[in-house]
């Protein structure tokens, strides 16, 4: 026998079947024969390290093939050997889909060419998968990785251009809250438990599965009826805490019957817009792209197509929400803030909640904030020339221009050209901003800082950064988020929290700046905490410049 | 002596049969042979005759997938038909269909 080739053992019962199959594969194959189902078992066992292929019949006397198939993927030392499946029953095909069978050859043999060449393809195949293994997944949960599995969905398409399929994206409810609370190798380890569970329902859904990032994963499986159920699955018997109290709550979104002619990526982008939609709710933890997505979708791409004309076309308006110090006897203007405006000639005013995220999520961000701060600074400069008033402004800092090496230079360079000081534009980075790559940021607010741009750090509480981290970033100011705000005033009248924000604000040695603030009694509760700075409609809505004027005179 | 052309004339399709076997004639003829050895057909009659159509059907699947192997045409239409009855163990005489078998099954084996 040939040292070199390739082992194949043929589980079947009838001699006659047996023989066909040896005389098409002896060439190419050193083959092994089990007309039993211990047999085969007890081959498998001595076997196990050489055999590239298992040919299973699946009546066998004794055994039945679909138990052989059953203890073989449940076997770790041999589930990784593919098993082509030999039947003539439609019903048991998708059965052994369901056990792990790589593929199937019906009874009668179809024309012994055909034989070869699906023997072939499947050995190829698993060769190929265990040297391209160690790239095609990913490191953590070793899933597929996105490029591999979007090849392996194309592969999908082709193979059953006519079944039903859905592109599933799935998040863990939550995921940034628990690695927060228990640490990262937790959470790691909550993703690798949950990504065990996701691979092992592959099957029964006919799907693959992909780790995106994070907390998210993307599935293509054959249409599935009952998402609830699914959800149960993935979800039963594993808990976000260490004390195994907390179950995990998964959440989907779902783009189903998927339409095969739409691009891959975009499928997905319909599971995750639905997937967004009811991130962290409570209540929903699925929910199906739609019309209405679907509109959503299209709306958004408008507004992608039309975003250079606005920027050459000057559609985008800053309008200004001032900031007053409370401290004192009478309020008195500080500074204001520079927030963004879309004045659509088609659409009309377009909110900055629909178009921001937008842009973030497709690159767009960076342009937008740079037009801002130029708005900004030039409207500076016409105040100090028009009126002589001097009020800085602050504007937003995306995570992303953080991460732009000609930052620094590219604001100072505004600054100089409207003839204004680095002190006078007043920059304001997120809070969840700074929830990775952290040393990369503190040095670029460093460099920020020694450049004389003040920094106040935006939405705080929200997101996610430690207190460490916190007191290692220079900042000038650190902002309430207005939800803080709004809740110490609901009905529980719990100010807990802003006091806790006011505290670490004292011990950085910062101002505070409360957002969001609607009334007198807001007023006085802020100040009577001490908290120095107050931006809300008490004072004014963000307004056009015309009506920023008259706060600008009355100083 | 059963032959290439003995087969042809009693109706089986041979060329599909010899394409399973690359086109080796010495093992087609050979494998029909073993087949008319092992005759599992009485077992199959006799489990039918015990009203036992679970066994019944596993002898007729495995018999059919043999025949259909052998691309014995005259015998696979038989068997597929009885197959597919004892699949859903439909309860009726299959005395005509035994008779058929076995007229056919006696055609075949007299070629030898």
């Amino acid at each position: 026998m040939d040292k070199n080739k390739r082992k194949i053992l043929i589980v079947e019962d009838e001699f006659v079947n047996r023989e066909i199959l040896k005389n098409i594969l002896k060439d190419d194959y050193e083959i092994f024969e089990a007309g039993d189902g211990e047999t085969a078992l007890e081959l498998l066992n001595s076997k196990k390290n050489s055999l590239s292929l298992i040919l299973l019949d699946l009546f066998l006397p004794k055994l039945s093939g679909l138990e052989i198939l059953n203890t073989i993927q449940s076997n770790t030392e041999l589930n990784n050997i593919p098993v082509i499946v030999l039947t003539s029953d439609k019903e048991l095909e998708v059965q052994c889909l369901q056990y792990g069978a790589s593929d199937f050859i019906s009874k009668p043999y179809p024309d012994s060419s055909i034989i070869k060449a699906r023997i072939n393809r499947v050995v190829e195949l698993f060769e190929d998968r265990q040297t391209i293994k160690s790239t095609e997944r990913d490191a953590l949960t070793r899933l597929y990785t996105k490029e591999y599995f979007y090849k392996y969905v194309a592969d999908e398409d082709k193979l059953n251009p006519n079944i039903n399929m859905d592109a599933i994206a799935v998040g863990i409810r939550s995921f940034h809250a628990i690695k927060e609370r228990f640490g990262s190798s937790f959470s790691d380890s909550l993703l690798i438990r949950f990504s065990k569970r996701i691979k092992k329902l592959m099957p029964n859904i006919f799907g693959m599965v992909c780790h995106l990032e994070a907390d998210t994963f993307i599935i293509y499986s054959r249409h599935v009826d009952d998402y609830e159920s699914l959800l149960k699955e993935l979800s039963i018997d594993i808990f976000v805490d260490k004390e195994k109290k907390t179950p995990i709550k998964v959440q989907m979104g779902i783009y189903q019957n998927v339409d095969k002619n739409i691009d891959i990526d975009v499928r997905f982008d319909r599971a995750k817009t639905a997937l967004n939609k009811i991130r962290d709710s409570v209540v929903k933890n699925y929910f199906i792209f739609d019309d209405k997505l679907k509109e959503k979708e299209l709306f958004e791409e408008e507004l992608i197509e039309s975003f250079q004309t606005a920027i050459d076309e000057k559609q985008f308006v800053a309008f200004y929400q001032p900031k007053f110090n409370i401290q004192g006897d009478t309020p008195k203007l500080v500074s204001a803030e520079a927030l963004v405006r879309w004045k659509h000639p088609q659409k009309g005013l377009i909110s900055p909640g629909i178009f921001i995220p937008l842009f973030e999520e497709k690159g767009l961000i960076q342009q937008l904030d740079l037009y801002v701060w130029k708005e900004a600074a030039s409207q500076m400069r016409k105040w100090q020339e028009k009126y002589h008033k001097h009020v800085p402004v602050s504007v937003n800092v995306s995570r992303i221009d953080l991460f732009d090496p000609t930052l620094v230079e590219t604001l100072l360079d505004i600054v100089k050209e409207n003839g204004l000081e680095s002190k006078d534009l007043l920059l304001e980075i997120t809070e969840s901003a700074c929830t990775s790559d952290v040393n990369a940021i503190i040095e670029k607010t460093s460099a920020l800082r020694e450049a004389g741009f003040k920094i106040e750090m935006d939405d705080f509480g929200t997101g996610y950064s430690s207190l460490s981290m916190i007191n290692k970033l220079p900042l000038d100011a650190l902002k309430i988020d207005m939800i803080f705000i709004r809740n110490a005033f609901s009905s529980e009248s719990d100010n807990k929290m802003i006091k806790i924000i006011i505290d670490i604000a004292s011990y950085l040695k910062v101002p505070t700046i409360a957002e969001g603030v609607e009334n007198k009694e807001q007023v006085a509760v802020l100040k009577e905490l001490g908290c120095e700075i107050i931006q809300g409609y008490y004072f004014s809505k963000p307004v056009p410049n015309e009506e920023f004027v008259p706060f600008l005179i009355a100083e | 002596m059963l032959t290439i052309e003995n087969l042809r004339k009693y109706g089986a399709n041979v060329d599909e049969g010899l394409q399973r076997c690359v086109n080796n004639e010495q093992l087609y003829l050979t494998l029909v042979n073993r087949f008319l050895d092992q005759n599992a057909f009485p077992d199959l009659k006799t489990a039918i005759l015990d009203r036992d159509l679970e066994k019944a059907f596993h002898i007729s699947h495995s018999l059919k997938g043999v025949i259909g192997n052998l691309s014995l045409s005259p015998l696979y239409d038989i068997i597929y038909q009885m197959t597919e009855l004892l699949r859903n163990r439909t309860e009726m005489d299959y005395s005509d269909y035994i008779q058929r078998y076995e007229m056919s099954y006696s055609l075949l084996a007299a070629l030898r």
